[in-house]
């Protein structure tokens, strides 16, 4: 390197100690370490902690009242039995695979529709129409399940707009109520993130399948699609991890019931622990939960981790 | 909940043109497209009262003083609001103030360290470190309350400080993840010269990365104060003395109540949203002037 001063062999620093120190820039740095610190302080002791701590509790007999709260310990895998032949768990279970699979297809094919349709349409129609659905979206959980509570009981807007106004929807309809409200809940960001990535399809591959005949079905099959699959991968593992948590909507509109039509995992869970005061039998539908968000999580890390 | 936000947040830089030549070159069959265009538009017109419809009680019931479950012409009048922005209910709201603020502070500036270090610093293990960050930043971590329920019972902790704190570990590995983007995205020239100057290390965080990556971190603080303040779960499991709770809460404890104030109800909620709306429209502008870092390093 030219730039490097000529340095007294003697007294000063010798050629290949200037070119340590060049390097010195990507060695490790004592300060690095007190940067990350804080974060990953707080990530071990309120993530990592608690969640090997909840294995743990799965195990044992803690509740929340009465004397096993105060002296409890390891019950091995009774806990898992009891999990076993629960009936109640299994049509949790079952209940949130609905709901997610709902949550994923409706978020799915609406936000689509939406994305395609909206970049066609006039501008005022796309500020209309797109706001409402980014307004559905930001909303919070509980003032989104309060209006939908609103709107779908016996006298709500739905019934009042389809003239039957003494139909009660909720309670009708219970799972499919909350999923559609899920959907309309999350709709948003799959519009935002699907109108993205439309725009960025090269307008010359569409052309040229319309010079060749191609119907709108083999356009949007062989070259959106194709095109558009890892940002609907992405949504709908992120839908998913979402659907799977989603506590506040239903607690809102119908707190699991009626009976347990609508009672997700995490409301079981919280149900079992704060309800019937089992606490160690709710973190273990808490792990199950966390299990099945692993799942998502590891694909949803394999799609991210490609753009770092 | 709020998480839904998350990667949202990153991908608000959505241009505002169209791309109108991805309609087909139809010349010919103008009267075609026309009805094409018509029904195209009738259908999102359903699909915008589909999605209205159901926010309509939200915001007729607030303005009326005699509201019920139903939708109908209000008997406007904004006593709602004046009702609902008095005593434990304006309170509640300054509890939600005060949880989402600590909570983002504590996410941001711890969550600005790390992400500066992945970015710039050579660090061991880094790649499972980035993983473990983008793997917690997808998996809701409110599933983990039951634990951390039984950690604070034990230690005191069920008030609002702590939980601030547990839902600021919620949103943190979002916040790293897109924090570390940004700054990635910084020249790394004026650092340099930075250090060329003898600064240390806090000195060109303050002064030269931060300020650059200033929308990076504007938005990911915005989506955790987001997070924290729509969150219900946390708090309702979390946090024990009735003065603490905060506004979701409060919403929730209305429906308990013997006789539904259905006109307060909707008031309250509406005004609940605003901030949301608010930090909505900064964020989006955020991002459209976000990726503008050309002009600082001259030459």
């Amino acid at each position: 390197m030219a730039s490097i001063p000529m340095v007294d062999t003697v007294t000063g620093p010798s050629m290949s100690e200037l070119w340590k120190t060049r390097r010195d820039k990507s060695r490790f740095q004592w300060s690095s370490l007190g940067l990350l610190t804080p974060a990953f302080a707080l990530l071990i002791i309120l993530f990592l902690v608690p969640m090997g701590f909840a294995v743990y509790l799965g195990l044992t007999n803690l509740t929340l009242v009465g004397p096993t709260a105060v002296k409890w310990g390891y019950t091995g895998t009774q806990n898992l039995l009891r999990l076993k032949s629960d009936t109640s768990f299994w049509s949790s279970l079952w209940a949130t695979g609905i709901f997610i699979v709902g949550s994923i297809a409706g978020v799915v094919v609406v936000g689509y529709v939406l994305a395609s349709l909206l970049m066609r349409a006039r501008p005022w129609m796309r500020m209309i129409v797109g706001g409402i659905v980014v307004v559905a979206w930001m909303m919070p959980a509980v003032t989104a399940g309060m209006t939908w509570y609103a709107s779908t009981t016996g006298g709500g807007a739905f019934a009042t707009l389809l003239g039957t106004p003494n139909t009660n929807f909720l309670d009708n309809n219970p799972l499919l109520v909350v999923t559609i409200a899920s959907v309309w809940s999350m709709t948003g960001f799959a519009m935002l993130v699907m109108g993205a990535a439309l725009r960025n399809i090269p307008s010359e591959a569409i052309e040229a399948a319309t010079v060749e005949n191609a119907s709108s079905w083999q356009r949007f099959r062989m070259i959106i699609l194709p095109l558009l699959r890892p940002t609907m991968t992405a949504i709908v593992l992120l839908t998913g991890l979402l659907a799977l948590a989603n506590f506040s909507l239903i607690y809102i509109m119908t707190q699991g019931g009626p009976g347990n039509a609508t009672n997700i995992l995490p409301l079981y869970s919280y149900q079992q622990a704060f309800t019937y005061n089992n606490l160690a039998y709710g973190a273990l539908i808490g792990n199950v939960m966390v299990v099945i968000a692993t799942i998502f999580g590891v694909f949803y890390v394999r799609i991210t981790a490609r753009r770092l | 909940m709020s998480e839904k936000d998350a990667v949202a947040t990153a991908v608000l830089d959505v241009p505002e043109t169209p791309i109108t030549s991805v309609m087909p070159p139809e010349n010919r069959q103008t009267q075609r497209t026309k009805v094409r265009s018509v029904s195209l538009h009738l259908i999102l017109g359903g699909l915008g009262i589909l999605f209205l419809a159901p926010m309509l009680w939200l915001f007729l019931a607030a303005i009326d003083k005699n509201a019920s479950w139903g939708i109908e012409w209000p008997h406007f009048s904004l006593i709602n609001f004046k009702h609902v922005l008095t005593g434990s209910l304006l309170h509640s709201l300054w509890n939600s103030v005060v949880l989402a603020v600590i909570s983002t502070a504590i996410a941001s500036v711890t969550g600005v360290f790390a992400a500066y270090s992945l970015s710039r610093r050579k660090i061991p293990f880094k790649g499972p470190l980035l993983l473990f960050i983008i793997f917690s930043s997808g998996v809701p971590l409110a599933i983990m309350v039951i634990p951390v329920y039984e950690i604070f019972s034990r230690f005191g902790f069920l008030s609002i400080l702590p939980t601030a704190v547990f839902l600021s570990v919620t949103s943190l590995p979002f916040e790293v993840y897109l924090m570390k983007n940004f700054i990635d995205a910084v020249p790394t020239d004026l650092e340099e010269a930075a250090r060329m100057e003898r600064a240390s290390t806090f000195q060109v965080l303050r002064r030269v990365v931060i300020p650059l990556a200033m929308p990076g971190i504007a938005a990911a603080s915005i989506f955790g104060f987001v997070n924290a303040w729509g969150s219900f779960v946390v708090p309702l499991i979390l946090i024990s003395p009735a003065n603490q709770q905060p506004a979701p809460i409060a919403i929730y404890t209305f429906l308990t109540l013997p006789k539904a104030e259905f006109g307060n109800i909707a008031a309250y909620s509406l005004v609940f949203c605003v901030p949301v709306f608010i930090l909505y429209a900064v964020s989006s502008r955020l991002f459209r002037e976000g990726f503008v870092l050309g002009g600082g390093v001259k030459g």
